[in-house]
């Protein structure tokens, strides 16, 4: 044991030697010119404090971010399934995240959910499609238009139906007119064509008559000269031609108007994500025209931008395949939502709880997430940013607090990492903050300085950076005073309070050599009685408190007046009362030369403690002492 | 076969008489030695252990077992720990050159011990038991 004690101590005692160089061993330039780089200094050059800060806030930007991979609010994008969302700004969209996370299902929400089920039902393919079953479909619209959750989406889709249902009448009325002209251009076609058959015949009666050619061509000149009954018939059929081409054109134009204005409204409800509004209005289109009439002729450009990477014809069922997926998709994203929070793994419950609000943001399906499910992901999404923040800002140890609360409300958030990536940080300032230290003592004050900027840039609320500032203007202001508080303490025989002013000391003693080599000297002890008490102190934990007084037992043979060695012993003393009462008496006997009974003293206590040192040496001394006294009396 | 008694008997009784002398002289020497010990009082060891000074003078009797010696002097003696019996605590007796014992640990004696001065407890006699 003594062997493992004096290796320690020879540890300890090294490394008190290198704190105290701080002061006491402090080089000239010329002794140390050129100065050795201490080893901390070289591993903490700026750069690497500059790589470390970015490593941790890359670190800390991915970890603390509580938004789904698939949203990019510096592209403002939500990629879904290889269409792309405009994802508006970061803070809108966390606005209306927290409302959703604050929000609570109503009743009014569920009664909505079962009306829109109930049109989209009676307008599905496999139901009954006849006029009345759509006409109700149309009325129940009016219907879900007054739920809030509705925001008068329903509305757009009736009157959108209505004005197509209106244009078709009209179209009707006009397929009459359309008929009537029809049959007052055949009449008229056939008026011209007899008049011009009837006026050739003539002609032809003539010439076989042995009329002159003189009389042949007179009908000729005379019907050049005037307007003939026949052009005015062909004029009158050029101008029922003219009405109803315009009629065609007409009907035609207000026939794709209508199929336009529906086209362009389902394209609407897609890029807002009114996936049921959607659906019910391409349902209705469906039913309204027919089916050479499906492709999109409107928002294909925002449709391409949508869905960048197809090269598909659009069709009104492509719009409509998209919104039942999409439909689909937020319904399974909830029940992915509920399975990882049962887990447990609350950090991605709440990626995907995100993406799923996203998408389904005016689905009733969101609703299944209940109020303190929405709680707890409130919690974790603020605790997530106010984290953020605080690594944004460099606050170690806030992060930290941080991070521990994360990590009890969810299992999965990756806290050891964070920690560690904390601690390293840590780390890397307070060696930059030691190698200034280093540096400061030797005088290199640039070095000094760039150590110092590194540890800051690091780690700015570092509290060795505090005290390395205190501690440089306290050398400063002792260095003149140094002599005069040596030799007061010195004279006082108070070596720990040398020893705590060994730092300011060593500074203004360095080229002193009378005192120098005192403090030296003074600083080992008290270094070695610090040794002693401490692991007086293990061993007390130990169980050997026997053991441990006789650590203290040579720390006060160095110094019997060292405080914090006397408050360790008081504290010991009760456990050890009976031994050191015959120690004691032992040495109390011995001092008298009571030899024989010193002896006595020190042989019970060893029965006390069989391994003590100290009675075994007083046993030896006695022994000698008093066998020396008997063959002086002989003598 | 009386005579030759007769004639014997003359010169036989002074052997005979001096033999008996002899026992007596020899059971006398030995009751007054056993008398030395027995007239002595137990040695107080664990009252001994609070203030040996209070028994300087005394003489006892101790009944021990050698635990160590701890030191020896030719010519003047050896000083040895002994446990005595019924108490818990060693105690270092001296004992003089020439008491003819080869004294080694673990060994019993029944001591004949006197309180010198500064408490050392010296053995006048001893003897194994």
């Amino acid at each position: 044991m003594w062997k493992t004690c004096a290796n320690t101590s020879i540890v300890l005692l090294l490394s008190s030697l290198a704190a105290s160089g701080q002061g006491s061993y402090t080089p000239s330039h010329s002794q140390y010119s050129p100065a050795p780089a201490p080893a901390t200094a070289a591993a903490s050059a700026p750069t690497g404090g500059m790589f470390e800060s970015n490593t941790f806030q890359q670190m800390a930007n991915s970890v603390f971010d509580p938004s789904s991979d698939s949203m990019d609010f510096q592209e403002g994008s939500y990629q879904w399934k290889g269409r792309t969302f405009n994802l508006t700004n970061q803070r809108a969209f966390r606005a209306r995240f927290e409302r959703f996370l604050l929000d609570s299902p109503s009743a009014d929400a569920v009664q909505y959910a079962a009306l829109m089920a109930e049109i989209m039902n009676r307008l599905s393919v496999g139901t009954d499609s006849s006029d009345d079953t759509i006409l109700e479909a149309w009325q129940l619209l009016f219907q879900a238009s007054e739920f809030e959750e509705d925001g008068g989406n329903s509305t757009i889709v009736a009157n959108q139906v209505f004005n197509a249902w209106r244009i078709y009448k009209e179209t009707r009325g006009t397929a009459l007119s359309y008929k009537e002209l029809e049959d007052i251009r055949r009449n008229q076609q056939e008026v011209v064509a007899n008049r011009d058959r009837m006026l050739r015949r003539l002609q032809e009666q003539r010439d076989s008559g042995g009329t002159h050619r003189e009389s042949k061509d007179k009908p000729s000149e005379s019907s050049s000269e005037m307007p003939t009954e026949a052009a005015f018939r062909a004029l009158d059929l050029a101008e029922t031609e003219a009405k109803i081409v315009q009629l065609e054109a007409q009907n035609a134009a207000t026939g794709i108007q209508a199929k336009l204005q529906f086209q362009s409204q389902i394209v609407t409800f897609v890029m807002q994500r009114r996936f049921q509004h959607a659906l019910v209005l391409a349902s209705f289109y469906q039913q309204l025209f027919k089916g050479s009439q499906q492709k999109l002729e409107v928002g294909t450009e925002e449709l391409k931008s949508f869905l960048p990477n197809t090269d598909l014809t659009f069709t009104v069922d492509t719009l409509s395949f998209m919104s039942r997926e999409a439909l689909n998709d937020v319904r399974n994203g909830v029940d992915a939502v509920q399975a990882a929070y049962e887990e447990g793994r609350r950090l991605l419950a709440l990626e995907r709880v995100q993406e799923t609000f996203f998408l389904g943001e005016h689905l009733s399906d969101l609703d299944r997430i209940s109020v303190e499910q929405r709680r707890t992901f409130l919690d974790i999404y603020r605790a997530m940013l106010e984290a953020q923040e605080l690594a944004d800002a460099k606050d170690y140890k806030g992060v930290g607090v941080a991070v521990t609360e994360l990590a009890a409300m969810a299992d999965d958030f990756p806290s050891k990492r964070v920690l560690a990536s904390i601690e390293t940080a840590m780390s890397m300032s307070d060696m930059a903050v030691f190698a200034a230290s280093q540096y400061r003592n030797r005088g290199l004050i640039d070095q000094a300085r760039d150590e110092l900027r590194n540890a800051v840039e690091i780690w700015p609320s570092n509290p060795s950076i505090r005290e390395f500032q205190s501690e440089t203007t306290r050398l400063a202001t002792a260095n003149s005073q140094g002599e005069q508080i040596f030799d007061d303490l010195y004279a006082r025989e108070d070596r720990r309070g040398i020893y705590e002013r060994r730092m300011e000391l060593g500074f203004a003693l360095a080229e002193d050599p009378e005192r120098k080599p005192m403090l030296l000297d003074i600083v080992d002890q008290v270094a070695q009685m610090d040794l002693l008490i401490a692991q007086a102190k293990e061993l007390t934990k130990q169980g050997e408190s026997f053991a441990a007084w006789e650590l203290l037992e040579s720390a006060r043979a160095i110094d019997s007046d060292d405080a914090p060695m006397n408050r360790a012993r008081a504290e010991l003393a009760p456990r050890v009362a009976r031994f050191i009462g015959y120690v004691d008496r032992g040495d109390q006997y011995a001092k008298s030369a009571n030899y024989a009974s010193a002896l006595t003293a020190y042989l019970v206590a060893q029965d006390i403690y069989p391994a003590s040192r100290t009675c075994r040496i007083g046993i030896k001394q006695m022994s000698q002492a008093l066998m020396a006294s008997l063959l002086a009396q002989e003598d | 076969m009386i005579y030759v008694s007769q004639a014997k008997d003359g010169k036989a009784m002074p052997i005979v008489l001096i033999v008996l002398a002899l026992a007596v002289l020899i059971g006398a020497l030995a009751l007054l030695k056993g008398d030395d010990y027995s007239k002595l009082d137990d040695f107080p060891a664990t009252a001994f252990l609070e203030g040996p000074a209070d028994y300087m003078g005394n003489e006892y009797v101790m009944r021990a077992q050698i635990d160590s010696q701890l030191q020896w002097e030719r010519g003047t003696g050896r000083l040895v720990a002994v446990k005595p019996e019924m108490a818990s605590s060693r105690l270092p007796v001296f004992i003089p050159e020439g008491t003819g014992q080869n004294v080694q640990s673990g060994q019993r004696y029944e001591m004949y011990i006197r309180i010198e001065e500064g408490g050392l407890i010296y053995v006048e006699d001893l003897r194994k038991y």
